[in-house]
């Protein structure tokens, strides 16, 4: 089993995520372990240019597809993913795990008959095995699995659970553009619309830190202090499915099962009690905050430092207090 | 419409799950299992469908051991057409895809319904491994999906991060279903009893024709642990503004994350 690694990467706006380096970093651990290459292939207007600076990632082969962004093609990308893995003979085919990464990697495996692990928090190599660690049934148990072929193995990786950092070493990072003639078979499913949400806030399941809002706060009204923190901190506001359910708040921002996965630095519960669907989404954040009136709300074991208060006074207190050392 | 549904069983998402001694297996045990959060969604939406188009027929299947029979009953009772049990103690998502695949190619439904996720494994690859093994398009993740009659393309929306897309799909096609704005309905008690008394037909492995090979699991277990359990590192009290004060300089200065 060669130890070659290709790393996906989606572009938005014509540039990588913020979390799309991460694999990247992961990709060079793993040649560092046992040998082989880094080679990435970016999807996206704008990747001939983007694949330009990826040498100082360790990357040796930056493919660039310039696919559409208003008519994407989700098995065009299965396809350039899996022609391209086959030509680098990746071993290892790693991505971010978001919405558009969960629509590719399992068809991806299945295609090249290797393996897929989801939403990684760990990833090494050792003697010719890979070994990784994932969150299943909601996050209540870790799997520590290994992997040794047949196939590649294709991972999504948990964003923010591993750094970015680049690499000592420098890659070729040689561009090499990639044909996009669509065929019959890529546009048997396509993008006709794409209704953009709110502006001007981080996505979710990027985000650093995250602001949420639970049946407590008891409104429509009530969230927008939810809102009101999150502009305060830069950071993305956050939803339980109880205030969804309720209409304080657009299901975009659901955090937990039904939801959306999250693993920021930082998250601020507030009015959230903690529901295991609550907990399956956001238990891995590195630093939990809870605030809640209740003194016996389970959120309280899971969280590092906890408020026991009503957000309805303790939200405004920490907006009074950003504002005054801002 | 011929419209098939795919249902796993697994641990309901309120309950508690531990490691079993040894550490190579959950403790399942005495937890209640249901069908799988998502696939009650995909169920839902089966049947919705075939009330809007007359004619359709909803065929059900679940690949696994004993467990598969209170998915196939649950989906009985609430009226589906078919069901069909496809034995195959343990096997694993890449095994089940597989047995499905082998299964519904002579069935030749226009559209199979799955959950975007099993809430077991949370391994999303079942969907598009289905769909590439029937050589037929996939769609993850949608919350709506409407077929017009006689149409042999269907428009589904989901959503993704920073928006919400709406895609259009040639029939046969593959959908993992989110959670819809249609609560899953619960079968009655009529329901209930007489799916009790129906035959559950079922197919093995062999009879479908996949060797056992293709079927090995595609990870090896290493151990199953609990996340680390977090210890609480202060509780703060008093009045708003000191907390909020006291809170600020923890975020601030100790872990230094704003």
């Amino acid at each position: 089993m060669t130890g070659n690694v290709l790393v996906i990467i989606p572009l938005a706006g014509g540039r990588p995520k913020r979390t799309a380096f991460e694999p990247l970093t992961v990709a060079d651990s793993l040649v560092q372990q046992s040998g082989g290459e880094v080679s990435s292939l970016l999807l996206g207007p704008g990747a001939a240019q983007a694949a330009e600076s990826l040498g100082a990632w360790g990357v040796e082969r930056a493919y660039a597809a310039e696919v559409g962004a208003e008519d994407y093609a989700p098995l065009e990308w299965v396809r350039l993913i899996a022609e391209t893995a086959r030509a680098e003979n990746a071993a290892v085919i790693l991505l971010s795990a978001d919405s558009i990464a969960h629509d590719m990697a399992g068809r991806v495996a299945a295609r090249l008959e290797g393996a897929l692990a989801s939403d990684c928090v760990g990833l090494t190599r050792s003697e010719g095995r890979l070994r990784l660690i994932r969150p299943v049934f909601s996050g209540r148990l870790l799997l520590t699995a290994e992997f040794a072929g047949p196939g590649p193995l294709v991972a999504t990786l948990r964003p923010n659970a591993f750094a970015a950092a680049q690499p000592a070493r420098t890659g070729a990072g040689a561009v090499v553009p990639l044909a996009t003639r669509r065929n019959e078979k890529d546009l048997s499913v396509i993008m006709t619309e794409f209704a953009k949400a709110a502006a001007g806030r981080p996505g979710l399941t990027e985000a650093a830190i995250i602001v949420s809002g639970g049946r407590g706060v008891g409104s429509a009204e009530g969230f927008k202090l939810i809102l009101e923190l999150a502009d305060a901190l830069g950071a993305s506001p956050g939803a339980s499915r109880a205030a969804v359910d309720a209409g304080y708040a657009p299901h975009s921002l659901q955090v937990g099962q039904s939801g959306k996965t999250v693993n920021p630095a930082l998250y601020i519960a507030c009015g959230i009690s903690g529901s295991m669907q609550h907990l399956a989404g956001m238990r891995t954040s590195k630093c939990i905050v809870a605030i809640n009136r209740d003194p016996q709300a389970p959120i309280f074991r899971f969280a590092d430092y906890g408020i026991k208060g009503n957000l309805f006074e303790v939200v405004p207190a920490l907006l009074a207090e950003l504002k005054r050392k801002a | 419409m011929k419209i098939a549904v795919c249902l796993k069983l697994a641990p309901a998402s309120t309950a508690d799950i531990r490691v079993a001694p040894g550490g190579q297996e959950p403790l399942l045990t005495g937890v209640e299992m249901s069908v799988s959060f998502y696939d009650e969604y995909a169920l839902e939406t089966a049947l919705r469908l075939r009330e809007t188009s007359p004619g359709s027929t909803i065929h059900a299947l679940s690949v696994g051991g004993g467990e598969c029979v209170k998915c196939l009953q649950h989906a009985l009772a609430l009226g589906v057409d078919n069901v069909l049990h496809i034995q195959e103690p343990g096997a694993d998502a890449r095994a089940a895809a597989r047995l499905a695949a082998a299964a519904l190619r002579p069935l030749t439904p226009d559209l199979v319904l799955c959950g975007r996720q099993a809430t077991d494994d949370d391994l999303w690859f079942f969907p598009g491994a289905l769909g590439e093994w029937l050589d037929w398009p996939h769609l993850s993740a949608v919350f709506s999906l409407d077929v017009a009659p006689g149409k042999s393309a269907l428009k589904c929306r989901r959503r993704i991060e920073g928006g919400e897309q709406t895609l259009e799909a040639a029939l046969p096609v593959v959908i993992s279903c989110d959670r819809g704005p249609h609560e899953p309905r619960i079968p009655t008690l009529k329901g209930r009893l007489a799916s009790r008394k129906m035959l559950l037909p079922e197919r093995t492995a062999g009879g479908l024709g996949i060797a056992a090979r293709a079927l090995e699991p595609a990870l090896a277990t290493v151990r199953y642990a609990p996340p680390a359990q977090r210890t609480p590192k202060k509780v703060l009290s008093g009045a708003p503004s000191e907390t909020a004060a006291g809170l600020l300089r923890l975020l601030r200065h100790d872990e230094k994350i704003i």
